[in-house]
């Protein structure tokens, strides 16, 4: 090991640079303040580390965003756990920046001679805003979309800000160039000025060294420590707390959430992450011409502050109380920002309006992400709707139903309109008059059964015969009132003689279709199968015989589907 | 202080403490370090290689239909075009196309040839007039049955399994390695 380092050093220097790097004299010893820094280093390390592995499975444009996440999300090992360090550290970035600055602010660290340590520091903490900003919209979730259009909109709405929000933004309208530019600034962009301005801060913060705390010299050298091992022991222990918060946080939250894909149709209720909050409040109270003080002069008034802060606290010394009145600037600006934020998570938990959103939200994410595990075709991204069996139900009866029969207003009337097939209602109106176009009328074929009008058959007779037919579905009828169908067993049987033509024996054939399970999905997929089997509608039956045109999935999509839809209308 | 306190002892006694004091910082600063290291390190091993044990890319293994029955003509070979569905990562991919085949009938029995040559894998034509498939690159020649009768091809063209049902014939799409004598699953 010696002979190694002794061969590295004779070379590169190795104890030299350890040396610079160990023994910075820390003047009044290691101490628990100094550790923000460090923690922010760790953090961005960290998030680097994080980006680049996710990048290992995203896929930046328009189609494919969305799915790459979720596919990384849901299904690569452990995605969902470094996504959620990758996502809740950005939040970690915020807070421990935030805590760097109270405590710079209260040590005076602002102060002449460290102006440049101050600025390049304000200069990260604005990466640090725009990294969080570029980073939602990579998902291509609605969250994300939305919330970076409210952005980009604000962007557009400042004077002259108009072309600089289509650059950004690469056209007019969002898409795969949006998706490849904000994916440029965040992966390559943001990080190299922040590693740049990080190189500057350092060099600039051991040329000063930390602002020890307004002690005699004496003792100040007295308690000197070196920053290895002390301090960086500190450090490391902040940093390990901040670590395990990020642990609890993403394990808690199982990791970050992934909304369903952007649907620029849809209005989706866009909130910016939390730490933006404070500036989508200030949106609220400033109106038309007016918004341009919430987007523009106010927080330009606030950085142009912050920026001058070196040298607008003129007090002589770094003592708390002479500069109280700057300190207070500084307070105000926080509990400002505190107040906002506040306000804006208060009036939203009260929303219920938008609790109900949110609501949705998460459900259709969920429905969005479970399809995606099936695959997203590569139209992309709202295209993982296609996987449900529904919607995939819906176009196979539009494909091979619907030129004969309607559905929910669409298709042919060469044969019964299925729309609420089945349902009481549909039975009722089928009973009384079989060969309206509704039904059969429309068939070349199946027109032998007369009408019973309500002179023939009452009302409650009727009622009676449709809950039997309802009970024949069996263990897919639902609920049954087994007293009125009992009364309408007997009505079919004996009164109404529907029997001679409807058989209720499986297998037997009569004139009319055997009515065994009619209903159930057993008997839809019979009909589906063969229609024209002798005991269903016979040799006549012109409904082709999707037994061997459709796959049995294709087949069971439909079943599904047309047994659904007794419960999709009002079943009278 | 409680330091200076225990600096009464002999001169040595503080060197060792301050000396042993800084190795446990030093020890500390490892194991914590360690242990952020990983926080990340550890599922990252796990993320990274999950290509290693997990099907990214798959589909088109199973029969795939490629034509009715009377497409396939006694004595003519015929080039069929394979489709299946395709899982590519994050993508479904409906009806891609995965390869070809010649399919052959002979005496009423149908047969498929993969058109990957066995020799560094281009498509295999075939020649009408000299009833002979032929590989335009290297001009490997094989005879109907995809026995080699010349070039430099080290193998016959590979058969793959095949199925006439109700009328459909559907082939089970394979590739095999090229350059070698025998018939290898890629």
């Amino acid at each position: 090991m010696k002979g190694l380092v002794d061969w590295l050093d004779e070379r590169a220097g190795v104890r030299a640079l350890w040396a610079a790097i160990a023994d910075e004299e820390i003047p009044g010893g290691a101490s628990l303040r100094y550790v923000f820094g460090s923690v922010l280093v760790f953090l961005f390390m960290q998030q680097v580390v994080l980006g680049i592995l996710l990048a290992a499975f995203y896929s930046p444009s328009a189609t494919d965003a969305w799915a790459s996440t979720a596919y990384l999300n849901d299904q690569v090992t452990a995605g969902w756990f470094l996504r959620g360090l990758h996502h809740h550290g950005s939040s970690a970035m915020v807070v421990v920046t935030a805590l760097h600055f109270l405590q710079v602010c209260l040590a005076g660290a602002y102060r002449k001679p460290r102006e440049l340590n101050w600025l390049t520091g304000l200069a990260m903490a604005g990466l640090v805003l725009a990294f969080a900003l570029t980073g939602y919209l990579l998902p291509w979730d609605q969250k994300g979309y939305w919330a970076t259009q409210v952005a980009t909109g604000i962007m557009g709405s400042v004077p002259g800000g108009e072309p600089i929000r289509v650059l950004l933004q690469g056209g007019k309208e969002y898409g795969n160039f949006t998706l490849t530019r904000f994916y440029t600034l965040h992966v390559f962009v943001l990080p190299i000025g922040l590693a740049a301005l990080l190189g500057a801060h350092l060099a600039l913060f051991r040329r000063h060294g930390v602002t020890p705390p307004e002690l005699p010299k004496a003792e100040l050298d007295r308690k000197a420590q070196h920053f290895f091992p002390s301090q960086l022991l500190w450090d490391v222990i902040a940093m390990t707390v901040t670590s395990v918060v990020l642990i609890v946080l993403t394990m808690k939250t199982h990791g970050a959430e992934l909304f369903a894909p952007a649907q620029p149709a849809s209005n989706f209720v866009a909130r910016p992450e939390w730490y933006f909050l404070f500036l989508f409040q200030l949106l609220k109270y400033f109106e038309g011409p007016l918004q341009i003080i919430a987007t523009v002069i106010l927080p330009g008034a606030a950085t142009t502050f912050l920026v001058l802060l070196p040298w607008i606290d003129k007090a002589e010394s770094r003592k708390l109380g002479p500069r109280m009145p700057v300190l207070a600037m500084v307070g105000l600006l926080m509990s400002g920002v505190a107040t906002l934020t506040a306000m804006a998570l208060v009036e939203d938990a009260r929303n219920t309006k938008y609790q109900k959103g949110v609501v949705a939200a998460h459900r259709e994410a969920e429905r969005a992400r479970e399809f995606a595990r099936a695959g997203v075709l590569p139209a992309g991204g709202d295209a993982v709707f296609l996987n449900d069996p529904q919607v995939q139900a819906r176009m196979l009866f539009k494909e091979h139903c619907a030129n004969c029969h309607t559905l929910d207003g669409n298709g042919g009337e060469e044969a019964p309109n299925l729309t609420g097939y089945n349902n009481r209602e549909w039975l009722r109106s089928l009973i009384r008059n079989p060969r309206d176009k509704r039904f059969f009328g429309g068939t070349k074929t199946h027109k032998e059964m007369e009408a019973y009008p309500p002179d023939e058959l009452s009302d409650p007779k009727l009622d009676a015969v449709v809950e039997y037919l309802v009970s024949l579905m069996g263990p897919d009828a639902g609920v049954v009132n087994a007293a009125l169908a009992e009364q309408g067993k007997k009505l079919f049987a004996d009164e109404l003689d529907c029997n001679t033509c409807h058989e209720v024996q499986a297998g037997q054939s009569g004139d009319g279709p055997n009515f065994a399970g009619r209903g159930s999905k057993a008997w839809i997929q019979r009909v589906l199968q063969d229609a024209s089997a002798e005991d269903l509608y016979g040799k006549a039956s012109a409904m082709p015989k999707f037994g061997k045109k459709l796959t049995e999935e294709e087949r069971s999509r439909l079943v599904e589907l047309i047994a659904s839809l007794r419960n999709s209308k009002g079943d009278g | 202080m409680a330091h200076d306190d225990d600096n009464k002892g002999t001169k040595a006694a503080p060197a060792a403490d301050a000396s042993r004091r800084d190795f446990l910082k030093t020890a500390g600063v490892g194991g914590l370090g360690l242990g952020l290291a990983a926080v990340v390190g550890a599922p990252a091993a796990l993320y990274v290689t999950y290509p290693l044990n997990h099907e990214t890319v798959s589909g088109g293994s199973g029969f795939l239909r490629v034509g009715k029955s009377e497409l396939f003509p006694e004595g003519a070979p015929v080039k069929v075009d394979v489709f299946a569905d395709k899982r590519d990562a994050w993508n479904r991919i409906q009806q891609v196309k995965i390869g070809s085949a010649w399919v052959l009938r002979t005496g009423g029995v149908l047969k498929a040839l993969s058109s990957v040559c066995p020799h560094l894998g281009c498509a295999v034509d075939y020649d009408e007039g000299a009833s002979k498939f032929k590989c335009p690159c290297h001009n490997s020649a094989f005879s109907l049955d995809g026995k080699v009768e010349g070039g430099p091809a080290p193998r016959a063209m590979d058969q793959l399994e095949l199925e006439e049902k109700e009328g459909m014939v559907a082939v089970r799409y394979i590739r095999f390695r090229q350059g070698i004598a025998e018939k290898e699953v890629v």
